[in-house]
């Protein structure tokens, strides 16, 4: 496990890089244009702090690299991954065997589908939420989806650090 | 948590249970909702839900203070003391 305070300077650092590129090459932004500039920004920055170790963080760099620094495109749609269902969720489909109701009561067996069947909702609404998680097979899911929520809570944190800091600055009573 | 439904998800494209309880134990030390919840009652999907719910308020967050840090940016006067306070730090 990274330190946690370098990954944040790491995010900080790289965060800035980008907000400064961007205010450099688009002077007079509306205020979605520049909100959207900073959460990209910062998005893409705690992404590139993983190094390509894991998954959600590739997924969402290559998701957003068209949007990037490009002056002239103001809002051009960003990359879907291009794996529409996965294969693995296709087979996870096809392999939900009807219940084998062998000696089981009947309600037993329907209350294991219902739950089966809840697992495998609340599975699919995880993967939707992380970056490249429909094409991610449920053995890395949740090593995965730790390590995107803890970069969240770094990126949270610094970004709130700066947002106060600078409310201090510009009302310092 | 119940081996009874271990016996049922067999295969390996499902979330194994030994996943759930990983899951489990790093999540109660980050989230405040599992974190209250008796240890041995909880249920599989439930920590999922639980889950989908933190990563969903965590997004709304960043867009929030991405929100907020736009409109600091915006109400500083090109020319103030300031904005170039600001710029000096971004351009460290």
């Amino acid at each position: 496990m990274r330190n946690q305070s370098s990954v944040k300077q790491e995010f900080l650092r790289k965060w800035i890089t980008g907000l400064r590129r961007y205010s450099c090459e688009k002077k007079n932004m509306s205020f979605f244009e520049r909100k959207k500039a900073i959460k990209l920004s910062a998005d893409l920055a705690m992404a590139s702090t993983r190094d390509k170790t894991t998954r959600w963080s590739q997924a969402l760099i290559a998701n957003n690299t068209d949007n990037v620094f490009i002056a002239s495109s103001s809002s051009s749609s960003p990359k879907k991954s291009s794996s529409s269902r996965s294969r693995n969720m296709t087979t996870l489909m096809r392999r939900s065997r009807p219940t084998r109701v062998k000696s089981a009561k009947k309600e037993m067996s329907s209350a294991r589908c219902i739950a089966k069947r809840l697992m495998e909702k609340r599975t699919r609404k995880l993967k939707n939420l992380l970056p490249g998680g429909e094409s991610m097979d449920e053995g890395c899911l949740v090593a995965e989806t730790l390590d995107y929520i803890q970069s969240l809570r770094d990126q949270i944190e610094v970004m709130r650090c700066l947002v106060t800091a600078s409310q201090l600055i510009i009302n310092p009573s | 948590m119940s081996s009874r439904r271990s016996r049922q998800q067999s295969g390996s494209s499902r979330i194994s249970d030994d996943q759930i309880i990983e899951l489990v134990s790093k999540l109660r030390q980050l989230v405040p909702e599992i974190r209250d919840r008796r240890s041995d009652k909880v249920s599989a999907s439930k920590v999922l839900q639980e889950t989908c719910n933190y990563i969903r308020n965590l997004h709304r967050e960043v867009d929030d203070l991405s929100e907020r840090l736009s409109q600091l940016l915006a109400t500083i006067d090109a020319d103030s003391a300031e904005a170039s306070i600001i710029r000096s730090l971004i351009n460290q």
